[in-house]
């Protein structure tokens, strides 16, 4: 039987479907099966950043109002075939044409075939929020090192509670050592400080998450990507592996030997 | 027992023999200034874990907080608050009119203090960071915020 797990946030656009393709993609890389589920419903985003979105015949509507078979909905990945499959959203209808009771049967069906079923919450608190974690037996929050995004992290773990999903572990994106050493941003323990949850992982801040978002891959399984060796790191940390957390300061040392080497003036 | 039985039986009364298990109600106590209405002591919250962004709190009497009060979060109570934690959210304490109520955190660093029905926010400064516990009162119709010592 799999683990059914909700990616929230409250807040938009802190790296909710970007983490969910990347801890499927790393999950499947480590030979589990995995199944992304794409809650956000009208504003639908997980098969664009997997560049799937041309693949899509049907969606999660169309399975719960039993229109076609699971099967037929779920899409295979580029890279990891039957190992990650997605199923999308639907882009021309709204939350609420789904309710609870159905999330929660469809990730029944869905965790007796895959180890892993991921699913991607959208924004906010209202009838989304509910949907997505819905059937869920476990919950990541996703923020990032930003007073608001963090307030919003802390009523969706109240929320996440009186829904009786205990223990959310965190993962805290897009974190720019250099502003945290200035003093401009939050650092780890600030956020802990308010959150007091477990944290699951800290990713950098990268432009790379940028270039493989809009080409549709996912940087989990690039050596040279600092945000992939984080992701690779939560998701050892998801199988049960003990990883310390990556040294995010940058390496000034190197920088200063390129510039003698290159000659130029100090 | 028999004999005071057959006795006040002469006079026309029954003995109640039902022994009394309900405590004794105490008698009310006639409010001397009409500005602090009572509110009972032994009524008294205790709520053990932190309280987060958008949970509310309402209780008649005093609330203690094992834990924190985030941002985003509302303790409301007649009587005073006490946050074993950093309160960061809002506290109004003496709801029902109760000037001498108290708010008291380990770290007092709150949005709005409400004590009564004075309010108090944050100033937009940076406030340096709390020392220790700090205890909030009206004095003179604003709100104090003094190091804890009793």
């Amino acid at each position: 039987m799999g683990k059914v797990i909700v990616i929230t946030s409250g807040k938009g656009g802190v790296g909710k479907t970007t983490t969910t393709a990347n801890l499927g993609a790393g999950l499947a890389a480590s030979g589990q099966k995995v199944c992304l589920v794409d809650t956000d419903i009208g504003l639908r985003n997980l098969d664009v950043v997997l560049g799937l979105e041309n693949r899509i015949v049907y969606d999660l509507l169309d399975v719960v109002e039993g229109k076609c078979r699971l099967r037929q909905a779920l899409i295979k990945d580029k890279n990891f075939g039957e190992n990650l499959v997605l199923l999308p959203a639907a882009q021309t209808r709204e939350k609420d044409a789904v309710n609870p009771e159905q999330m929660s049967e469809l990730m029944e069906r869905l965790r007796r075939d895959y180890d892993f079923v991921l699913l991607d919450s959208p924004a906010g608190i209202e009838h989304g929020f509910k949907n997505a974690i819905a059937g869920a037996d476990q919950a990541i929050v996703v923020t990032t090192p930003e007073i608001s995004a963090v307030r919003d992290a802390d009523r969706i773990i109240g929320l996440l509670e009186a829904a009786e999903l205990y223990d959310p572990q965190l993962i805290i994106n897009r974190v720019r050592p250099d502003m945290v050493r200035k003093g401009d941003m939050m650092d780890i323990n600030d956020i802990d400080d308010i959150l007091a949850i477990s944290i699951l992982g800290v990713v950098p801040d990268d432009q790379d998450i940028i270039v493989s978002t809009n080409r549709g891959e996912t940087v989990v399984t690039d050596k040279k990507s600092r945000p992939g060796q984080a992701f690779r790191n939560i998701v050892r940390r998801l199988l049960g592996e003990e990883v310390p957390f990556m040294d995010l300061q940058q390496r000034k040392v190197m920088h200063w030997f390129k510039r003698i080497l290159s000659g130029e003036a100090q | 027992m028999d004999d005071i039985e057959r006795l006040i039986g002469e006079y026309g009364m029954r003995l109640n023999r039902e022994p009394l298990t309900r405590p004794m109600p105490r008698p009310q106590a006639e409010p001397a200034e009409q500005e602090s209405p009572e509110v009972r002591e032994d009524n008294t919250l205790l709520v053990r874990r932190t309280i987060r962004s958008g949970q509310r709190l309402h209780y008649d009497g005093n609330v203690v907080v094992m834990g924190d009060v985030n941002a985003g979060a509302e303790v409301i109570c007649t009587g005073d608050i006490l946050v074993l934690g950093a309160l960061r959210g809002v506290a109004h304490a003496g709801a029902e009119g109760k000037i001498d109520a108290t708010v008291f955190a380990f770290r007092l660093e709150p949005t709005q203090l409400r004590i009564a029905h004075v309010i108090s926010r944050a100033p937009d400064e940076k406030l340096p960071q709390p020392s220790g516990p700090e205890i909030a009162r009206v004095v003179e119709n604003s709100i104090q915020l003094s190091v804890y010592n009793h």
